[in-house]
């Protein structure tokens, strides 16, 4: 009786609402890397002493503690039931379990975590990956297993949750096809030229004057539109070649820069650019101020490139990506610009408020970068 | 700086769970030594309630096919569970009675226990089929009855609670379908009656058992707090207090009590041994980021880190505390809303629609709020803290 008064005592209250103190439900944590020059998959497997005591009964003094060596002494026996819980299998073939570091230890937010390390020894990685995992669910409905998985080829891992309705699941093998990769890399660099305002200033600033033509010391509207979509040709044709040049060299690793020489150096180039649309000393030759500096571009893009990891399987076709993604970013740069400026080629508004005004701020901003990038500010 | 930015925009944009690796992947070690304690089970070897359920788990491994040990063993995982708030717990209790579902499906205890398992994990509706199954093979039971009601409270279906409290009454257990009718009564327009009733339901039972008065003298002192009779609250919560039963549910409510009546600096007295629990440590972590306590931060960093174990599962037990958390301690309103939005969905007592007025009124979304206000409209609940959030709500464009 005693007990139904207690479910009474609780109902209408929180019971319903969450009852999850400090513990969490049961989960374990999976990596599993896919190596991308064998048919391996090294797995680190996570799981709750917590679990594994009530399984195996670790704790055989009985005295609520385990110590290491109640743990270590278990390790066979944690090994094999764990090996037994998770089956991956390619090409029709289970893949061969093989032990690579004795057992260890890591904290979780809930409790300490027996960490296994293993590599499951595939047949081939050609066809797709499938796995079993049942660990547990045979005495916790609820348990999870949590997986990270990288596919061959990328350092981008993808979350799975295995449960007891999603005990059997497939692991894609990227790197999924040509196709995606060369479009994976082609909105990054879209993306890149439009929060890449470093770039973005550099080339507005080298475009700004080619609506635009210069006499006798003074800027005048230029008379048709065909002129000014030469000139813009002309800057973004030869910035792309120059950003394309370096940035190829650099992706495959052929000519090397310092990040900090780089970053300065886009940088100044923002500030060169500017200054001349204040001055005009290099009027009608500005796309070979695009070249030169496109050169310092292409390294600043190639280290974004490094930073987002190439897939070593499609380098070339990464890069490719990324190049076109930059171009097509640009093109909707100057497709905006372009129509925009002719507009407005004739007022004081672009002469003065654009080009002068609009130069300095966007030269003082990028003395600010350069300094920032120069002292590590 | 730049970089940093261009970084992370990358990352977002390729949606790397790097976040994830993180918390998962720490280097792992090796104790020095073979003595080393790496870890302390829960519950004392002593905990007469985990050796008796140990030897239970010992006789059923000589008797698989017996039903009633199966029973045994769940119900008590099932109350260890609620008493300790160890979702590990209910998942034994669900292994323990997985194979009567085919041996015995005529077992009443077999869907009562399981209608509990159901509705601790939020699958409400498959929960009420199992409780309507408990009480139609064992129509005497009280139980099934009860925890149907206490669903459609939860999932604001008060016609369908009332009913079932009606179902209590012939069953002799006239305490049980009093408090149950009050209950329903309090929510939908009837506060002062409900409240009159269940007193003097209260001063008429003197010989209730402690649990049963600890839940009247709750629920009363919630009562007179809605309606603005804060002494009367507080002297119900004392005589709660006064039973001497360790209740994470009286603490919770009388830690938001005090909250809500500006003493913060009581709520880190009351709790402050608390921190295992997930509910009361957010309060301990609301009083303290109020009174700029400095434990305030390692409260909010360990509540952090259990939101982030539970959306690493998938889990969404925990959206209405993790709403409260990212309202009140991280200070964003779009994901508090995001959070109260999607626990509306499930859940729709007011604590639930109190939390997403709030999160709708600081993001300045007033259209979210919706469900809430047509609740409120609809139930006619009384409670000036919520009438005064609708209010707000108002003036921000929304139409009530």
């Amino acid at each position: 009786m005693k007990r139904f008064f207690l479910i009474v005592a609780g109902l209408f209250m929180y019971l319903i609402q969450s009852t999850a103190w400090a513990h969490k439900p049961s989960d374990s944590y999976l990596t599993l890397r896919a190596s991308s020059n064998s048919a391996n998959i090294t797995v680190r497997w996570d799981i709750a002493l917590r679990d594994l005591d009530y399984v195996l009964q670790l704790d055989r003094d009985g005295n609520g503690e385990l110590t290491w060596g109640e743990v270590r002494q278990h390790s066979d026996d944690i090994t094999r039931l764990a090996l037994s819980r998770l089956e991956l299998s390619s090409a029709g073939k289970p893949c061969a379990w093989v032990t690579t570091a004795p057992l260890m230890l890591d904290k979780h937010s809930d409790g300490t975590y027996a960490v296994l390390s293993l590599t499951a020894q595939c047949a081939s990685l050609s066809s797709a990956l499938k796995t079993r995992y049942s660990l547990l669910f045979d005495v916790d409905p609820s348990h999870r297993g949590l997986v990270q998985w990288i596919a061959p080829g990328t350092e981008n891992s993808q979350a799975l949750i295995f449960a007891t309705e999603s005990a059997e699941q497939t692991l894609a093998l990227n790197p999924a096809g040509a196709w995606q990769t060369l479009r994976q890399y082609l909105v990054d660099g879209v993306w890149h030229i439009w929060i890449g305002y470093d770039h973005i200033l550099f080339l507005l600033a080298l475009l700004l004057p080619a609506v635009l033509v210069r006499r006798n010391a003074q800027w005048l509207p230029t008379p048709v539109l065909s002129g000014a979509i030469k000139e813009v040709l002309k800057v973004v044709t030869a910035f792309t070649l120059a950003h394309s040049i370096t940035l190829s060299l650099a992706a495959l690793q052929i000519v090397s820069l310092p990040s900090r020489l780089v970053e300065s150096a886009i940088a100044g180039s923002v500030i060169v650019a500017a200054l001349n649309n204040l001055r005009g000393t290099i009027e009608g030759r500005r796309w070979v101020m695009a070249f030169a500096f496109g050169l310092i571009h292409g390294f600043g893009f190639a280290s974004v490139l490094a930073d987002l990891g190439l897939p070593q399987g499609a380098l070339v076709l990464a890069l490719v990506g990324f190049n076109a993604g930059v171009e097509l970013g640009q093109l909707a740069i100057v497709a905006v610009f372009l129509p925009l400026a002719f507009w407005l080629r004739g007022t004081k508004f672009y002469s003065v408020g654009v080009l002068k005004i609009g130069s300095l701020i966007v030269a003082i901003l990028a003395c600010w970068w350069l300094a920032q990038r120069l002292f590590d500010l | 700086m730049l970089n940093l930015v261009r970084h992370s925009a990358f990352t977002l944009a390729l949606g790397l769970t790097s976040l994830i690796s993180l918390t998962a992947q720490a280097a792992p070690y090796t104790p020095a030594t073979e003595a080393e304690v790496v870890e302390r089970l829960p519950g004392r070897a002593s905990d007469p309630a985990l050796r008796r359920v140990d030897s239970l788990r010992k006789q059923l491994a000589a008797r698989p096919n017996d039903p009633a040990l199966r029973l045994e063993i769940a119900r008590r995982y099932f109350d260890m569970a609620t008493a300790q708030g160890d979702p590990r717990y209910m998942g034994y209790a669900s292994a323990a009675i997985a194979p009567l579902e085919k041996s015995a499906p005529d077992n009443a205890d077999y869907w009562m226990v399981l209608g509990l398992i159901q509705q601790f994990s939020h699958d409400f509706e498959p929960a009420l089929a199992s409780l309507s199954k408990a009480s139609e093979l064992n129509r005497s039971s009280p139980e099934p009855l009860l925890w149907r009601a206490a669903i459609f409270m939860v999932e604001a279906r008060y016609a369908e609670a009332q009913i079932e409290c009606q179902r209590l009454a012939p069953l002799n257990k006239p305490l049980l379908s009093t408090g149950c009718s009050a209950y329903v009564q309090a929510m939908t327009g009837q506060l002062e009656p409900a409240f009159k009733k269940l007193q003097a339901a209260v001063g008429n039972t003197k010989n209730a058992g402690p649990e049963l008065l600890l839940w009247q003298y709750t629920r009363l002192a919630e009562m007179a707090s809605r309606l603005q009779r804060s002494e009367v609250a507080e002297g119900y919560f004392k005589s709660a207090f006064n039973l001497g039963i360790t209740d994470q549910f009286l603490l919770g409510a009388y830690a938001d009590f005090l909250l809500a009546h500006q003493r913060p600096v009581e709520v880190l007295k009351l709790l402050v041994d608390w921190e295992r629990s997930d509910i009361l440590l957010l309060r301990l972590a609301l009083a303290g980021s109020i009174t700029k306590d400095s434990r305030a931060d390692n409260w909010a960093a360990q509540l952090r880190d259990r939101f982030q174990a539970a959306a690493l599962r998938g889990d969404r037990l925990h959206e209405q505390e993790s709403a409260r958390f990212q309202l009140d301690i991280e200070r964003n309103a779009d994901k508090a809303l995001e959070l109260a939005s999607s626990n509306y969905q499930i859940q729709k007592e007011p604590r639930d629609a109190e939390i997403l007025l709030r999160a709708a009124l600081a993001a300045r979304q007033p259209k979210a709020a919706q469900p809430a206000l047509e609740w409120l409209r609809t139930s006619r609940y009384q409670d000036p803290a919520i009438e005064q959030l609708a209010n707000q709500l108002t003036t921000q464009g929304v139409t009530r």
